[in-house]
């Protein structure tokens, strides 16, 4: 986008009434927060559940608020560790999740009813284990607080791939949040995360329309089945993405705040106030960040951090510096948590809500976003039903264009990228921080011996009972795949048999690689 | 537009690899460039790579990482490309200089990191494409054999010659990464130098083994460079010969730091690590090889401070492994016959694997020690060399007799004859 080199009164911010105050319709500059600012939390994961359990332990005790866990590349695709396919993958970029018993062991000593637990995982797959981790601490699922990751129209586009096709992703996504609005109301069961969707190098129109698109249609769906949109849109929750260019992003916050209370008072007829103010958090952009002089990272996690905090977002977290090279090394979490702290606690930016509004470039640019945004979310429902785009991989030409459009422009300098395009430095004399940045943690094949020798332990009977529950259940189109699902992890399943199942409920195939016969 | 170049593509991401954004990109500047793609997309193995690349009769397959530990199926792709007289190239902004220097070790004919200028791969992959044209792609490497220990990570002590040689080297062609230690660097480099194309890896770490501190260097270097430890080989070793009575002082003091002081500090830290890992849930399936000697077993002339030296190692074996054992840690000695540095008084031989002395011969049974199928022997020793495998009985109390208190001095005499005599002759000292 091209500013000019100043904007005046007639630019933007002189009509309060399409602005208004914080906590009034229609939220342009959001809610007011608590006095403590925003959740601070860190991605976290790695290896097995009981070493990412030292790792959530560890940012709690340096303060975080809140935790974000990720699963390894075999728990994003709900495929098990011992899986041939998983092996060389288990635990090097998230947790390793499969059974009930991981999510115990992750959540040990976790204090689940004062903290708030993010999960980047196959959802209905971590709200059951979270539910059963919940049950076995003795709390009630009341209590539970977090977000999980909706992604049933793009997840197969472009990353963490389940291997489901679309009807069974969207049930499954629609289950969840019945189950969860009506066991765990406090959580946010619908996290509309336009982080990962975006970070392959999607604009901010791209990013806002995709999100807004897909809490449309998710929307549409939730009423069809009879829940009053007052008893949904409370619990919608955006994870929204931060690059560099900090006033466009913290407008986009801003003007997606306006069409999403809009939307929902004007399009869906919500009347509780809390539905048209929708709940952001942020994960700094980890595509921003270079492999080139890594601590660089550090300075631009702190200005998008910095940004954010002053765009009033819910909640925070940082990609931290070694983001280029692997999952965040303790060092790297540290530091992130550190930023936070001192942005809260040192520079005040988060005693005044919205401290930028009345800028006359800022609302300008909101204004202009709003707009773009909402003409191509109408350019997108005016081509059909959602349907239909997926599977004529409609949103996988956006993807694939948007990852193009960034490497060539990074490659013709016209995004400026310092150490990459710019002031680059020889290899040499490109140390600092490398050493941390560059340390890698192996596959955790101790984990997957561990699964392997756990499986012929389980009592047969119920686990195929409940099995056949999940299988018959994906069968039928009216049926509930949540209680299966649950009852089914309860009896020992593991995801990717619980996958598997749904899988072959549908006709297909259980092992989506069938790997034994493609291997040699 | 550009003039379409001779060169047609096969590109995708390996396993389950889950972002494709590398992939795309070199995708289309490819395409851009007059290139032909076949774009597989994600979730590949190297037979779908492989069979595809054959069917539409490929010139190179591509292939985009975006998380490293996917270049674990590096081997199987060079082989299938060589079987296919085709060309292999990575690429991936994660991989760092030194993880494109390793896939060019393991036979991929370019690897490119982060933000690399358009034109220099270019360049390259133009390159690559000719010479797949000429036909002048190196032929298939053999299969070399199934990798036991890969993803284990070894730290081999007195790495640079000899057996410890012999060990790193079968330890990479079985899969494992080694760090190999040794206070000849000179040696050492080279012996990390005849790790390449071995399907495993070995990097170098100079170190004195009588240093006090060199443990906790060798256990950081492997945590550092391969975030884990699985098994430990004491090796390092040297000789002062000399009888009783004109051994020099400083002379028993090395024997002493290099053979009992140096793997006994070895044990305490690597064995705390592994205890603090089984404590924390993570137990490491490690083993600890030392290494003792016939000479520690039966003793040799003339070697009374070097045979003490190795008995002690036996020993310190039996305990350790008691200790340690508890946490999942097992820990045997091996007795090594073979020509070394050491053993130069041995008969020459035919050179080569022709003779039966050659520490080659002994790398395979320390390898086996290391790996899954030894996990329930511990506290042992093995002798292995010249031909054969025996694993030498331990000390045990002999038949008992009555000790009466009070014993005359001709009734103390008495008993112990007869109970030598029970016990019968010890086997002569080696060497006599």
């Amino acid at each position: 986008m091209t500013a000019r080199r100043f904007y005046t009164p007639k630019d933007g911010g002189t009509d309060y009434d399409r602005i208004a105050d914080p906590g009034t319709y229609p939220f342009t500059r959001g809610r007011l927060r608590p006095p403590d600012g925003w959740i601070q939390r860190e991605l976290s994961g790695e290896g097995s559940p009981r070493r990412s359990n030292e790792q959530l332990r560890m940012l709690l005790a340096h303060g975080a608020h809140g935790v974000d866990v990720i699963g390894d590349n075999p728990t994003m695709s709900v495929m098990d560790p011992d899986h041939p396919m998983s092996v060389p993958a288990v635990g090097t970029t998230g947790v390793s999740l499969c059974r009930k018993q991981d999510f115990l062991e992750l959540l040990d000593g976790i204090p689940l009813d004062r903290i708030t637990l993010s999960h980047s995982l196959p959802a209905a797959f971590a709200l059951a284990g979270q539910y059963l981790a919940g049950r076995e601490s003795g709390l009630q699922p009341a209590v539970l607080r977090g977000s999980a990751i909706q992604p049933p129209l793009y997840a197969e586009d472009c990353s963490y791939s389940t291997f489901l096709p679309f009807r069974l992703r969207m049930r499954l996504a629609l289950d969840s949040i019945a189950f969860s609005l009506r066991e765990m109301p406090r959580f946010h069961a619908f996290l509309e995360d336009t982080y990962y969707i975006s970070d392959g190098g999607l604009d901010v129109v791209e990013e806002m329309s995709l999100g807004l698109l897909e809490i449309r249609e998710v929307s549409r769906r939730l009423i069809a089945r009879g829940l009053p949109v007052d008893a949904f849109a409370p619990r919608i929750a955006i994870l929204v993405n931060c690059r560099m260019d900090l006033f466009e992003e913290i407008a986009k916050i801003r003007a997606t705040r306006r069409l999403y209370a809009r939307m929902m008072r004007e399009e869906f007829g919500a009347v509780d106030p809390r539905s048209w103010s929708v709940n952001i958090a942020v994960h700094t952009s980890g595509l921003s960040l270079t492999a080139a002089q890594p601590a660089n990272n550090i300075v631009r996690g702190a200005v998008q951090a910095l940004a954010m905090a002053m765009a009033g977002v819910q909640g925070l977290e940082i990609s931290t510096f070694d983001e280029p090279f692997r999952t965040p090394s303790a060092v790297a979490h540290q530091l992130a948590i550190r930023t936070q702290q001192i942005i809260q606690a040192e520079t005040g930016v988060g005693a005044v809500e919205d401290p930028l509004g009345g800028s006359w470039y800022l609302e300008s640019l909101t204004d202009d976003l709003e707009r773009r945004i909402d003409e191509a979310v109408r350019r997108m429902e005016a081509l059909g039903d959602v349907d239909t785009l997926v599977e004529n991989g409609y949103f996988r030409g956006i993807f694939t264009n948007a990852m193009d459009r960034h490497s060539t422009s990074v490659q013709d300098g016209r995004l400026r990228i310092v150490g990459v395009n710019e002031h680059v430095v020889p290899p040499e004399s490109d140390r600092l921080l490398r050493d941390v940045a560059e340390e890698r943690f192996p596959p955790d094949l101790a984990h997957v011996e561990r699964i392997r020798s756990w499986r012929p332990t389980r009592a047969d009977g119920p686990l195929q009972e409940n099995l056949a529950d999940v299988r018959r259940a994906a069968a039928d189109p009216e049926a509930d795949l949540m209680a299966p699902l649950l009852a089914a992890l309860d009896a020992d399943a593991t995801f990717g048999e619980i996958a598997g199942c749904l899988r072959e409920g549908q006709g297909l195939p259980a092992d989506p690689f069938e790997y034994a016969g493609a291997h040699r | 537009m550009t003039p379409p170049r001779p060169g047609r593509f096969v590109i995708g991401t390996l396993g389950l690899d889950q972002h494709e954004v590398g992939a795309m990109a070199i995708s289309q500047i490819l395409v851009r460039h007059g290139y032909e793609v076949i774009y597989l997309g994600r979730f590949n193995t190297p037979h779908r790579l492989a069979a595809v690349a054959e069917q539409e009769d490929a010139d190179v397959i591509g292939v985009s990482v975006h998380s490293w530990e996917f270049t674990a199926y590096a081997d199987e792709l060079v082989r299938r490309c060589r079987d296919l007289g085709i060309g292999l190239v990575f690429g991936g902004s994660v991989l760092t200089d030194a993880d494109q220097a390793d896939l060019l070790a393991r036979g991929a004919d370019a690897a490119f990191g982060a933000y690399r200028a358009e034109a220099d791969m270019l360049r390259q992959i133009d390159a690559v494409v000719q010479r797949v044209r000429a036909g002048t792609m190196a032929p298939a490497a053999p299969d070399p054999g199934p990798a036991p220990l890969a993803g284990r990570v070894v730290v081999v002590t007195g790495a640079a010659r000899g057996l410890g040689r012999a060990y790193t080297l079968e330890l990479c062609r079985q899969g494992a990464a080694v760090v190999a230690n040794d206070i000849d660097e000179a040696a050492l480099k080279e012996t990390v130098d005849a790790t390449r194309g071995t399907a495993g890896s070995a990097c170098p770490a100079v170190h004195d083994v009588t240093d006090p501190a060199t443990p906790r260097a060798l256990l950081d270097t492997a945590l550092r460079r391969y975030g884990q430890v699985h098994g430990l080989v004491a090796n390092a070793g040297v000789l002062r010969s000399g009888p009783v009575l004109r051994l020099a002082d400083d002379d028993l003091r090395l024997l002493l730091d290099v053979h009992v002081t140096a793997p006994f500090r070895l044990l305490r830290t690597f064995g705390a690590y592994w205890r603090a890992e089984a404590k924390a849930g993570r137990a490491v399936p490690a083993a600890a090889v030392l290494t003792t000697s016939a000479a520690g077993l039966y003793g040799f002339r003339a070697e009374a401070a070097y045979s003490a030296s190795k008995a002690a190692v036996a020993m310190l074996t039996r305990v350790a492994a008691d200790e340690l054992g508890r946490y999942g840690t097992t820990v045997n000695a091996i007795a090594p016959a073979a020509r070394t540095r050491l053993t130069d008084w041995l008969p020459a031989g035919p050179g080569g694997g022709d003779d039966p002395w050659a520490p080659e011969h002994v790398a395979p049974i320390v390898a086996a020690l290391l790996g899954p199928d030894a996990r329930e022997i511990n506290g042992r020793v093995v002798e292995v060399g010249n031909q054969q495998l025996s694993v030498p009985g331990t000390w045990r109390p002999g038949p008992p007799h009555a000790l009466p208190p009070g014993l005359s001095a001709t009734d103390a005499g008495a008993l112990l004859s007869r109970a030598f005599r029970e016990a019968g002759d010890p086997l002569p000292v080696l060497g006599t």
